[in-house]
């Protein structure tokens, strides 16, 4: 392997000389540095050419991925080739990450180290999403941008925990390492990386692809909301030291999820999974459900893992069930109680939430101030889950006063307590009362 | 492989003969009832999380401190040591919590810390070097401690240790029987073990009896070549160590045990001779010369 040294010039495919600034981090497959190129600065990613197996091929294929672009701008996607050096090593250069990302990573530590410059120790310091809604946000991201990918007819591959960068406080999602990210049916290699690849992959009976991409997605989700391992529970714990035929049983041959109905025999264990056995109560159903299918019949059967439009859709609708309640506590709609099917009341306050149907789905949405619906939950033709359509906020002029603002670029129609309904232009809204109906368009609405 | 009898560690409860026999079942607890299903009976806020349950690693350092390790090796070791924690402390990542624990062995043994330490909090204690050779009698006390009632004593699941021994010449006493002790203990068997030896007087066969293979023998010669090559051992097999095993190249059959058996020591053998021998380093002053 040959590394670069600090101060180092690197060939750029088309000229230019990309500068070594420092090391940012090395993984499997090569080392990652801090270089400068054409006055900015970028991350190179420089391959150990002898740990792979098709250098020419992965090349190729790299080549292609740039002149594609991105699927879309949650990837940090390769953009220039290096020239090859004479033993026929390359690499690429990507833009940096972003300020405000924190690693997958260090969410699933819920902490990062920082390295006091002086005396070199290793300080901890947390990492934790700062919303309920910024966390179910992310999860729709990672969820749409594999949807993004496989619609361009490309997988993953290796897809896993260091694949992405992930912005705490708005969910906002970055997928790094986006350099084995092949045509769907072709791989350069890469095998993934174990607890994450799907079953067939561990076994050697299938090369990572679209099916496998699910597998790992559920697992990524899973690991995201459930702070644990699906796969490992009793069964695997008793093995006390996981050797690698260990792991081809409980990851390949025989993996259990650890909440399979039919199968009890590998359910979390006090003390070592806590946080699967908390968070296993705190989901409702459809969500456990879909875990339960992703980790059961999609162990065996690749078709029937769940596809990302229904993941996206699920998650879409967690967020809208999502309670902030005025005494603190903020959950899932699922973790109040319900006196009718209209009302949900916080078990610790008493406090009770209205809600409101609309006419493309069966669930309420619960109202309180601050809650938000988008684009995409009142208009059939959008796929727009980031922009806000509509939030309940309290009137400016009449404090008390609660109503929905229009937040759209639509013009909706409201009823008022008259009976008739008015024209509610952009950045207008009205009250919320009991007959309330809203139309906004092809969708409706009432309380 | 499981027919060999173990001897009699004093710290280790069982004794089966099983290929696993340290590997007891790790105590689980039952769930708790489901009778209470309150809402409110247990920590419900969906965003308060613990850190995902990581595997443990342990790697074990064997050191060579023998009075012949005096002066520039023991100097250039205690650096490269002192550099080498910050540069493993990510190999874990979020799946491995890495922890360190240090044997020295001269005329006595004597563990660095009484526990394998954390390696974000590990600090290393500068070595001194005097008396002789006392290899058998390390092989034994790692034997005790490498157990379930010893140092290998996570609740969670963990991976094989890594063992990395370093020493510069022969031992003084009768290290075969201290082998043979080591070679019964189910970790040791699963271990990933790597050795170097330190100038001209190490002898590399008895550190390939110790790592079981050739390959996972490295020498250094010089200053130079002993900070390259501990911190290629000892970054490579912890990352190897960390990790579950990697995929075989060749997918279309089904893969079964006797293919991953030992897959990982494998691995660390080709990965460690393919640096070691990228390496070309050769105008530092031997360690034997000039003293």
């Amino acid at each position: 392997m040959v590394e670069l040294e600090i101060g180092q010039e690197v060939e750029m495919e088309f000229g230019g000389k990309a500068k070594v600034l420092s090391v940012i981090g090395s993984g499997g497959q090569g080392t990652v540095y801090l270089v400068r190129f054409n006055g900015q600065k970028w991350a190179l990613k420089w391959y150990d050419i002898d740990k792979m197996n098709k250098p020419k091929a992965f090349r190729k294929n790299l080549q292609t991925n740039i002149t594609d672009g991105p699927p879309s701008n949650k990837f940090l996607w390769p953009k220039y080739l290096t020239k090859e050096t004479e033993d026929g090593t390359f690499g690429y250069i990507m833009e940096l990450k972003p300020d405000g990302f924190d690693s997958f990573v260090d969410i699933l530590n819920t902490y990062k180290l920082e390295i006091d410059p002086l005396t070199g120790h290793a300080v901890k310091r947390p990492v934790k999403f700062t919303s309920l809604s910024a966390m179910v946000t992310c999860v729709i991201n990672i969820v749409n941008a594999f949807r993004q990918l496989h619609r361009a007819g490309k997988s993953y591959q290796d897809l896993n925990d260091g694949g992405f960068f992930i912005n705490v406080n708005t969910g906002a999602v970055l997928v790094c390492d986006c350099d084995n990210i092949a045509p769907d049916g072709s791989n350069f290699g890469i095998g993934g990386k174990p607890g994450y690849m799907a079953p067939e992959v561990v076994r050697g009976i299938a090369q990572p692809n679209v099916q496998t991409d699910k597998y790992s997605l559920a697992v990524v989700l899973f690991k995201l909301l459930f702070r644990g391992d699906p796969m490992e529970g009793e069964k695997v714990v008793r093995d006390v030291c996981l050797t690698e035929s260990s792991e081809l049983k409980h990851y390949g041959q025989n993996a259990v999820f650890v909440y399979d109905p039919n199968d009890s025999s590998n359910r979390p264990v006090r003390g070592i999974h806590d946080n699967v056995i908390k968070f296993w109560r705190i989901y409702p159903d459809y969500i456990k459900d879909a875990f339960i299918r992703s980790f059961t019949t999609g162990i065996s059967e690749p078709t029937k893992r769940i596809i990302e439009n229904e993941w996206q859709k699920l998650f879409i609708r967690l967020r809208s069930e999502i309670i902030q309640c005025g005494c603190g506590r903020t959950n899932f709609s699922s973790m109040f109680v319900q006196p009718n099917e209209k009302t949900f009341k916080c078990p610790k306050c008493g406090m009770e939430f209205v809600t409101m149907g609309f006419s493309n789905r069966k669930t309420r949405m619960p109202l309180y101030l601050g809650c938000k619906f988008y684009t995409c939950e009142i208009n059939p033709e959008s796929d727009d889950f980031m922009t806000v359509a509509g939030e309940l906020v309290e009137n400016k002029l009449k404090p008390g006063v609660l109503g929905i603002k229009n937040c759209s670029d639509r013009k909706w129609k409201a009823k008022m307590p008259d009976g008739v309904f008015y024209d509610i232009a952009p950045g207008k809204g009205f009250p919320v009362w009991q007959g309330l109906e809203i139309d906004f368009g092809e969708i409706k609405a009432q309380i | 492989m499981s027919n060999e009898n173990m001897k009699d560690p004093a710290l280790n409860a069982n004794q089966s003969a099983s290929p696993l026999d340290d590997f007891e079942p790790a105590e689980t607890v039952a769930s708790s009832s489901a009778s209470n299903d309150n809402m409110l009976d247990f920590d419900d806020d969906p965003l308060s999380a613990t850190g995902v349950s990581r595997k443990s690693l342990v790697i074990f350092f064997l050191i060579d401190t023998s009075g012949s390790m005096k002066g520039k090796k023991m100097g250039e070791l205690n650096t490269v040591m002192e550099e080498l924690i910050p540069e493993i402390r990510r190999v874990g990542e979020a799946d491995t919590e890495v922890k360190v624990a240090v044997l020295t062995f001269s005329t006595e043994v004597r563990w660095m810390y009484s526990t394998p330490i954390p390696i974000e909090d590990f600090e290393w204690a500068r070595l001194r070097a005097s008396g002789v050779t006392s290899m058998g009698a390390a092989f034994k006390e790692l034997n005790q401690r490498m157990s379930r009632n010893g140092f290998l004593n996570s609740p969670s699941l963990s991976f094989a240790p890594v063992i990395f021994l370093m020493t510069d010449g022969y031992p003084s006493d009768d290290y075969k029987e201290g082998l043979k002790e080591l070679q019964s203990n189910s970790w040791y068997k699963f271990g990933l073990k790597a050795a170097l030896g330190i100038g001209q007087e190490a002898n590399d066969n008895i550190l390939a009896e110790f790592t079981g293979s050739k390959d996972i023998v490295v020498h250094a010669y010089s200053g130079g070549q002993l900070a390259q090559m501990i911190k290629i051992i000892a970054v490579t097999s912890s990352q190897i160590g960390s990790k579950s095993m990697t995929l075989s190249d060749d997918t279309g059959r089904e893969i079964g045990e006797e293919d991953v058996f030992a897959a990982k020591q494998k691995l660390l053998g080709q990965q460690i001779q393919d640096l070691v021998t990228s390496q070309t380093d050769g105008n530092d002053v031997p360690f034997d010369t000039g003293w």
